[in-house]
């Protein structure tokens, strides 16, 4: 989005309140979705359940095309579509939802470099495995395997990255984590690398239940 | 007894022991670990073909880009982050992730991309040093590989506009700006101190966008209100860099 468009819209957002028909539009599961589609997707999906906002899951095939920006998870929410993490979590302040603004400036940069962290590193994995680009297989787990022990470092026995509340961090790493541990890759390596932290298994499977079972939603696929 | 450890790079000015961030991350970086270096400044006789450096080089090894570099350091004993928790090693690479991802870009157009800045300062500066006609050749290729490597990390299908590119990385850069100077505080350095691993990225990003001096500087003067960044720099200059520094 343009930065103008931006504001615009965080204008209009801030006007109404969250609609109970508030969509999100990801591709068809299953053979179509991309690794790291179906992990931002699924960040989104976290992030909105742990503000307490409903959201329909629809998969449609030409959800890209459909998108604003070409890129998916969007959300169509009243009559304005928004797509990926970081402006749904701006779209979703202006309307007065926000899970870290209880933390401090120190704790807002962590925050925010860590989340560069999980798309550098995880991303760039999910990206490298989906194109089976054997040559740098090796250094990309040894990539993820440094990525998982800073986060495992840094969430340590607490609950979410930022102790009892969880926050956009939170919602992203499940969302990569979730994705790589539970996708069915011709090569385990890099499910393998994850489940050495054990915390950052118990940690996906606390977001899983609680924002995702325990909701009524069903397991997640 | 250690091979010697030699670092090519490129060269000073305006105060600075080089005015290239990876550079000059590397060599903050081997002060602080106590790495013996010896600096082989790239000048009108270096015969490097393709603008790598820095590259450090051993009886038995060649190694580029700062990340290995410093890798590599660390396995000869050089280590600077010794002293750090778990944590503060996990905030290291959170935070270097954030450098690269949000400061980088704009760092790079403001040198490389940014037409009066390149044509009056960057270009000149750089092809002075290299000699010809590698100095026709060379710094064009740099530009270019500056350009390709903000549009990867920014530039995004169906369409991209360089202008809106420009602006989203400025944006972004100011605010990492103002993370770190939230994150440093009134520190001396990022964990307590003595400097570590982060602080040589930092100074290796910050120093030469806040000493260059360009005609196009809006990232300049962002920087420059942020006084507590700007004593960073400056205390890591005079602290280990105070020599005869003659402006190249």
């Amino acid at each position: 989005m343009s930065l103008v468009a931006e504001a615009f819209v965080s204008q209009i957002a801030a006007t109404e309140p969250w609609p109970e028909n508030a969509t999100l539009y990801q591709q068809l599961k299953g053979e179509q979705i991309l690794l790291s589609d179906n992990a931002a997707s699924l960040a989104v999906q976290a992030f909105l359940q742990m503000c307490n906002l409903p959201v329909k899951v629809v998969c449609r095939a030409n959800a890209e095309y459909m998108s604003p920006s070409g890129k998916v998870p969007f959300i169509h929410v009243g009559n304005q579509v928004v797509s990926e993490l970081g402006p749904i979590v701006q779209f979703v302040k202006a309307k007065g939802h926000s899970l870290s603004d209880g933390l401090d400036e120190v704790q807002k940069a962590e925050m925010k470099a860590y989340m560069e962290l999980v798309n550098n590193m995880l991303l760039t994995a999910e990206l490298y495995l989906q194109w089976c680009d054997e040559a740098t297989v090796g250094e990309v787990l040894e990539d993820v395997d440094q990525c998982c022990q800073a986060l495992s470092q840094r969430l340590g026995t607490q609950p979410y990255f930022f102790n009892k509340q969880p926050t956009e961090l939170d919602a992203l790493v499940f969302g990569h984590l979730y994705t790589i541990l539970t996708t069915q890759l011709t090569n385990d390596e890099l499910s393998e690398k994850v489940k050495n932290y054990s915390n950052l298994l118990a940690f996906c499977r606390r977001i899983e239940q609680h924002y995702f079972e325990d909701r009524g939603k069903g397991r997640l696929s | 007894m250690a091979a010697p450890l030699e670092l090519s790079c490129w060269g000073g000015g305006w105060g600075l022991p080089s005015v290239h961030s990876e550079s000059l991350v590397v060599m903050a970086y081997a002060k602080f670990s106590g790495a013996p270096l010896k600096v082989i400044v790239i000048d009108g006789t270096w015969r490097g073909s393709r603008g790598d450096v820095p590259i450090l080089t051993t009886e038995d090894n060649i190694v580029s880009q700062p990340a290995k570099i410093l890798n590599f350091l660390r396995k000869q004993k050089y280590n600077a982050d010794y002293e750090l928790s778990a944590k503060q090693g996990a905030d290291t690479l959170a935070y270097i992730a954030l450098l690269e991802e949000k400061l980088l870009p704009a760092v790079l157009h403001t040198f490389w991309v940014e037409t009066d800045n390149y044509f009056t300062v960057t270009k000149p500066w750089f092809a002075s040093r290299i000699p010809f006609p590698l100095s026709l050749i060379l710094p064009g290729r740099m530009s270019k590989g500056a350009l390709n490597r903000i549009l990867l990390t920014r530039g995004q299908p169906p369409l991209y506009h360089l202008r809106e590119v420009e602006a989203q990385i400025y944006k972004d850069a100011k605010e990492c700006l103002n993370l770190l100077s939230n994150r440093l505080g009134t520190s001396q350095f990022f964990f307590g101190d003595t400097p570590s691993t982060l602080d040589a990225y930092v100074f290796g990003f910050l120093a030469p966008l806040y000493k260059v001096q360009f005609p196009k500087i809006q990232l300049q003067k962002h920087l420059k209100q942020l006084s507590n960044l700007c004593r960073f720099c400056d205390d890591i200059l005079n602290s280990y860099f105070r020599l005869s520094l003659g402006d190249g």
